[in-house]
């Protein structure tokens, strides 16, 4: 006789107790009290940056005795989320690195402290920066940030490469004509199979690249205030600037095809290219330096740097991209948290980091001592173009990386799809007027100023209550037995549900209560809006766009799950090695996602990637893969079913197991063939599995994102834009958090009717059959 | 024709492993390659001369041993913490008769339906107001239950046949013995199932991590690995010879959790 046991420890009764303690426990007041002043500092210093910017604190500390820096430094590209989430949960650190693109959105809201009373206060002198950097971070006669670092687009030249060629090398006043002339003589079929594997020149059809180019031909992709990009956009200079690149590819074949604008950043194969000499003039920023530098010192490498060639009208305009250190608005430490970011950006801090030399430093002292210091000559002709440098529209106006998405469909549309490219841009540019309305409209928001975020809290209360309340309800509906059976449900429900009350309501409450607010996340304010998220969404094409991707992708479903199933069965058996060839499929679940994407996405290089190699070594090919907007999306299905067939196939694996031999057994000796025995024994037994896969999988397609976010950015031309990734973008890009929400809740409805189906469907007869 | 059927299923096998295995022999041969090396066509599979100080160097660069510890004690626990809280739950849903049960079943799986980028925001301001910014609660506790557990637990647990406890409870057995003698004891594939998934879950997991902690010391293995890609370029060898590091553990457990599978295959292998 087993020894009678209850759960007193957990019921309904008990659950308000607990939810109370729960509180206490996370409402334990931080009593740490301190006399020193403690500043959070955050920047995204790589890892070999990160130890110069320690250097650099520990100096400020040695300064200054009565002030201590946590150093909290973000080196991967996620840096712009910790930064909103830390804004929105009001916790920002006292100062942070700022990348321009960013200065609109962070001072129309007014979360970023005016430095200009403590740059008097502290006698900081701002003649030491260069004067156009500075001016980045000013607005009227406020200023928001002081300038770390800088850096014109430059063409950087393999000399060993001109030296074969015996051509002199480019002159700082050289032209467009002459850089194709250059680059078509530097291109090369060196093993003579008909295609070209040196080139004269890169192309990188990513908007911050092609920018520069723009301006040189003296166009422009939207008016001179910011307000439209028709008569600019597809004015006759900026077409020209276009074709040329394009034509640098399609025409003239003297650039590589390095995929889509995301795999040729994120595998960064045009400085490969470079390094390795396949490319003899690369388009870049300083940032590429310390990689060029460090294959310079191993003797690999002769490199040169000139400015981009001019047009013939001479315009010498270039891009200026810039990071600046500031302070939040809110700051506990206003004035030791400008002294900080002073320092950051003044020349001690300055000459420390430009060891590292990733940049133009802000300071034109340090700036000129680099210059001076650099054998090579590398510097010289970076810090010369500073006088053309000009902002980019990103750090004028609020929400440009919307129209910056825009212009890199415009440009693909072109590139990818091959359309015509005045009629293209003439489209485009309609779009991108009304895109700037839109975010014109958004933009005259007043605010209230409100100090605190943490309204949380009053959801997290709230949803407790009812959850409690409602247990209570049911709990004292039954009578009797009914009610002592209710009590132990209640027991063995109690620990996940009060999981899911603070973890998974209250979010879900909260994001409810946002779709019909504005929430700008970085701003406490939510105002109260009504259905106008909603009729945003409906009135999107690109939702609609993004709705049916969505579905296009859920057609993996069916596909996954018929191979995991075959795989499963042929490896519930005794064969010899079955146990590691099981480990081997299910290497792609246990793998990080971020290296296995990346590898992916060398895979699927058009030009240089294994898929187009074995697919030519068959005679086929080459597929452009994720860098056409036809077989985009087929690409990531592809790289989603390899992904989770290792993981379908374990839930099968154990879902096999739970069928008993004695039943294929007893349909042997029936007389049933291996089909037979599949269909009538197998699959009715297995099919609890089965739906839970199904389920599963149909609700993780809809939410498709981390496989889009990073191998396609919803590209290219949106082609694999889902809805997921829509709301990613309105949420931390746009910072509309509303709009979002909205999103997410029709989003919501979508995929409880689909499971609701499948409940109706097939979900009665499995439960109960 | 017995010989041939074993062929083809060996045959297809072993095509389809070779697919699933190329991305990481060359995720393995770029891991010891120079930086010079990588991308090079035709493809190089193998560098030219094998460079293990990647591995030396991608540890020591980050504090890794750190991470592995941090991300040790969330996947643990996160283990812990869904094969308690998902059976129980499950265990209510698939055998307990009480009012309203398919309707709270319905509730629990909505909420698999709202995407985690929408809610990562309220459940960060809540660990913030919790003040467990930069701890292991903020880590760990969000993943200690999971609906997706839930589900898998209940339709396994819906398979079992109801013979045992029914005569368990004739003896008198209350649920929560029946529960833990007689349904978690046969659950033992899907229970293991259910082990792996959360400790990879936790273990893989970048976007959470990253955002509920500050400092470098409390970060997890994915977030270190990720460093090696930043706003200008990747550091391919170094990112791919820390990604085969992580790697390491999570096979150890998934060889560890497939002993359950294995040992019912052959256990069943024997009787016929």
């Amino acid at each position: 006789m087993v020894p009678r046991l209850t759960i007193p420890s957990l019921t309904a009764r008990k659950l308000p107790c607990l939810f109370l303690l729960f509180v206490f426990i996370i409402c334990v007041p931080d009593a740490s009290a301190q006399n020193k002043i403690t500043l959070r500092l955050t920047d995204w210093a790589d890892l070999d940056e990160i130890p110069l910017d320690e250097q650099a604190l520990a100096e400020f500390r040695r300064l200054h005795p009565s002030i201590d820096v946590l150093y909290e430094p973000n080196p991967g590209r996620q840096y712009e989320e910790k930064i909103l989430t830390a804004l929105a949960a009001d916790e920002p650190p006292d100062v942070f690195l700022l990348d321009s693109k960013l200065i609109p959105t962070f001072t129309n809201k007014k979360i970023l402290l005016d430095l200009t009373p403590y740059v008097r206060e502290l006698g900081i002198d701002t003649a030491q920066w260069y004067p156009n950097v500075l001016n980045i971070a000013r607005k009227g006669t406020a200023l928001f940030a002081f300038p770390k670092g800088f850096t014109p687009l430059m063409v950087f030249f393999n000399k060993r490469l001109f030296d074969q060629e015996h051509l002199p090398y480019p002159s700082r006043a050289w032209t467009w004509d002459e850089y194709l002339s250059i680059a078509k003589k530097l291109t090369r079929d060196l093993d003579g199979d008909g295609a070209p594997d040196q080139f004269g020149a890169s192309f990188s059809n990513y908007y911050y690249f092609w920018i520069a180019w723009v301006w040189k031909a003296g166009g422009d992709v939207v008016n001179p205030a910011g307000t439209a990009a028709t008569g600019y956009l597809n004015s006759a200079a900026t077409e020209f600037a276009l074709s040329f690149l394009v034509d640098l590819q399609k025409t003239h074949k003297v650039a590589p095809n390095t995929g889509s604008w995301i795999q040729s950043e994120k595998t960064g194969i045009n400085v490969q290219l470079f390094m390795n000499g396949k490319i003899a003039m690369m388009v870049d920023g300083h940032w590429r330096l310390p990689r060029i530098m460090r294959q310079i010192e191993q003797g690999n490498l002769t490199v040169g740097v000139v400015p981009l060639p001019t047009r013939s009208d001479g315009i010498r305009t270039n891009v200026m991209y810039e990071s600046g250190w500031c302070v939040p608005a809110n700051s506990k430490h206003p004035r030791e948290a400008a002294l900080l970011a002073a320092f950051m950006a003044g020349e001690k801090a300055n000459r420390i980091r430009a060891a590292r030399r990733l940049e133009i430093p802000s300071v034109r002292a340090v700036a000129e001592e680099v210059v001076a210091g650099d054998v090579l000559g590398l510097e010289r002709p970076f810090v010369e173009e500073i006088p053309f440098c000009r902002q980019p529209w990103g750090s004028m106006i609020e929400r440009f990386s919307e129209v910056e998405w825009t212009l890199q469909d415009a440009v693909d549309e072109v590139m990818i799809m091959g359309r015509p490219l005045h009629e293209t841009m003439t489209k485009y540019a309609t779009t991108i007027d009304r895109q700037l309305e839109n975010i014109r409209a958004h933009q005259s928001f007043d605010f209230k100023p409100i100090r605190e975020h943490s309204d949380i809290l009053r959801f997290l209360v709230g949803v407790a209550v009812i959850v409690t309340l409602l247990c209570f309800m049911l709990y004292l509906r039954d009578r009797g037995k009914a009610r002592q059976a209710t009590r132990t449900a209640l027991g063995f429900l109690s620990p996940s549900l009060l999981h899911l009350t603070v973890f998974v309501f209250t979010p879900i409450v909260f994001a409810g209560y946002l779709s019909l607010h504005r929430w700008d996340v970085v701003v406490p304010d939510k105002p109260f809006v009504g259905l106008d998220n909603f009729r945003d969404m409906a009135s999107d094409p690109t939702f609609w766009n993004a709705l049916k991707n969505t579905l296009l992708y859920t057609l993996n479903v069916p596909l996954a799950m018929a191979i995991s199933l075959g795989v499963a069965m042929m490896m519930n058996r005794r064969l010899k090695g079955v146990a590691f060839l099981r480990a081997l499929y299910f290497l792609p679940s246990v793998t990080s996602f971020v290296a296995i994407a990346l590898v992916w996405m060398w895979i699927y290089h058009p030009t240089f990637g294994v898929a187009n190699f074995i697919l030519a070594s068959i005679g086929l090919g080459p597929v452009q893969w994720l860098n056409s907007t036809d077989t985009a999306m087929v690409s990531v299905i592809i790289f989603s079913v390899w992904l989770s067939l290792g993981y379908q196939m374990v839930i099968f694996l154990a879902g096999l197991q739970g069928i008993p031999e004695e039943l294929h057994d007893a349909a042997r000796i029936d007389g049933a063939n291996n089909w037979q025995r599949f269909w009538r024994v197998t699959f009715p037994l297995l099919k609890p599995t089965t739906f839970f896969v199904l389920v599963t999988s149909v609700i993780s397609s809809f939410q498709v994102f981390t496989s889009i976010y990073v191998m396609t950015g919803g590209g290219p031309v949106r082609s694999t834009d889902v809805i997921v990734y829509h709301i990613y973008q309105a949420a931390w890009e746009e910072l509309r958090m509303g709009y979002a929400s909205a999103m997410s809740w029709v989003l919501f409805v979508i995929i409880m009717l689909a499971t609701w189906i499948q409940f109706k469907i097939i979900g009665r007869e499995v439960e109960y059959g | 024709m017995k010989q041939i059927r074993r062929l083809l299923i060996y045959g297809s096998l072993v095509l389809i492993a070779l697919s699933m295995i190329i991305p990481f022999l060359w995720m393995l041969s770029t891991s010891l390659m120079s930086e010079l090396e990588v991308y090079q066509f035709p493809p190089r599979f193998l560098p030219s001369t094998i460079k293990w100080s990647n591995y030396l160097e991608a540890m020591s660069l980050q504090p890794f041993g750190r991470f592995f510890l941090n991300s040790m004690i969330v996947a643990g626990a996160s283990v812990l913490g869904q094969l308690t809280f998902c059976s129980m739950a499950a265990y209510a849903f698939a055998r307990l008769r009480f009012r309203w049960r398919e309707k709270i079943f319905a509730l629990y799986l909505s909420t698999m339906m709202i995407p985690a980028i929408v809610t990562i925001i309220p459940a960060f301001l809540l660990i913030n107001t919790f003040g467990w910014v930069n701890t292991y609660w903020a880590l760990f506790t969000p993943t200690v239950s999971s609906v997706w557990g839930i589900f898998l637990l209940r339709q396994f647990f819906l398979t079992i046949p109801r013979d045992l406890e029914d005569a368990a409870r004739i003896d008198g057995a209350s649920e929560l013995t029946i529960f833990l003698k007689v349904i978690l004891p046969l659950s033992k594939p899907a229970l293991a199932t259910l082990g792996i998934f959360a400790f990879m879950g936790s273990w893989k997991d970048f976007l959470w991590p990253l955002i509920v902690t500050n400092r470098i010391d409390m970060r997890t293995v994915e977030v270190g690995i990720a460093n090696f890609s930043n706003l200008y370029a990747t550091d391919w060898p170094h990112q791919m010879a820390a990604a085969v590091v992580v790697m390491v553990p999570v096979i150890v457990v998934f060889i560890f959790a497939q002993k359950y599978f294995v040992k019912g295959i052959t256990m069943t292998g024997l009787k016929g």
